[in-house]
């Protein structure tokens, strides 16, 4: 479950990344634009998210 | 403008539906396709974000160190700890939904008879979270005691769980309709959720900020640009940071004991008499 939610934050910022640059153009508002910032944040904000998610998943040493 | 955009935002009555209906009402000329527009728009959701962290500036201080504490250690072991992971939960929806979203539901903004039935359907989805709302307080047998004992029967906004916490992220993501309100939906969701009215405000505010601050500041750079008259600009943020401190001070003081209903009366009165209006002149 852990190792599945750090997969999934590292496709995350590679699709911010994807955004950032323009290489993506999907659901954005204007297809003709070089950057989608406003998607990368997001898509930034949802891989942090999945590495806290990761986090909270992992097994934990009982003391 | 300021004071309007201030003052309507945290009232559950819908800023944005207002904002299409009465210049339409009203016959007044706004040019939104002028380049400083956006940004005017920009500077005071910014000045409304800038009031909620005033009013929250204690509690957002312990909710940042305990979402950073929480999301290290990897376990919840305080209130704080558990609000910041709830408002987290509670943001993604409306982000998501927010950004992809957006661009289809501003096609919308152009019409005042859609932000109308909006209105019209944002009335009657807060008296029908009130109606369950009664229906439960039913069920908890507090029926004729106090009001202020009857709330005290329902949760605080750290002790709701992580799915209805998505849920009110979710329904958000209404208020990009015109005339759905955000404060609206999220109250209501937060009542169905078993809050208190003044925990549900209060949640509703929380959650609103980072949308509000991180719709503004990506578009901060667009202030720059030499056409904007940033003085009056600011002037007017102000304005909206003055009038959505006192909004928001009202508001909890109001839901100690008050309910959606007023509001919802009021928007579904407001938005059929707007519709009737507005076929009428067309």
């Amino acid at each position: 479950m852990a190792a599945g939610l750090v997969a999934l934050a590292v496709l995350f910022l590679i699709v911010a990344v994807l955004y950032a640059f323009g290489v993506i153009q999907i659901a954005v508002s204007d297809p003709h634009a070089s950057h989608h910032y406003t998607h990368a944040v997001l898509f930034v904000a949802l891989a942090v998210a999945s590495l806290v998610a990761a986090n909270f998943a992992r097994p934990k040493r009982t003391t | 403008m300021g004071l309007l955009q201030g003052a309507t935002e945290l009232f559950p009555v819908s800023s944005l539906g207002h904002a299409v209906l009465i210049p339409s009402l009203l016959h007044w000329k706004f040019r939104t396709s002028d380049p400083s527009f956006v940004p005017f728009l920009v500077l005071l959701h910014l000045g409304t974000a800038s009031a909620l962290l005033i009013i929250y500036r204690q509690q957002w201080v312990a909710i940042i160190r305990g979402f950073f504490t929480a999301a290290f250690r990897g376990q919840i072991k305080s209130d704080s700890e558990r609000l910041a992971m709830l408002l987290l939960v509670g943001t993604i929806p409306a982000g998501i939904l927010g950004v992809f979203l957006e661009h289809e539901l501003k096609t919308l903004f152009a019409n005042p008879k859609a932000a109308a039935a909006f209105l019209t359907i944002n009335g009657f989805l807060m008296l029908g979270a009130e109606v369950l709302r009664r229906r439960a307080e039913r069920r908890a047998a507090v029926e004729g005691k106090s009001r202020v004992a009857q709330e005290e029967r329902f949760e605080v906004a750290e002790h709701i769980s992580f799915r209805a916490a998505a849920l009110v992220g979710a329904v958000q993501a209404l208020a990009l309709l015109p005339g759905i309100s955000r404060s609206g939906v999220t109250i209501g969701g937060g009542l169905l959720a078993g809050l208190r009215h003044q925990e549900a405000a209060r949640f509703s505010f929380l959650l609103a900020t980072p949308i509000i601050a991180a719709a503004g500041l990506i578009e901060v750079p667009l202030l720059f640009s030499s056409d904007v008259p940033l003085v009056e600009y600011l002037a007017g943020a102000l304005l909206a940071l003055v009038a959505a401190y006192l909004s928001a001070r009202f508001l909890l003081r109001y839901f100690r004991s008050g309910r959606l209903d007023p509001y919802g009366w009021y928007c579904a009165a407001a938005g059929l008499a707007s519709l009737v209006l507005l076929t009428l002149n067309s």
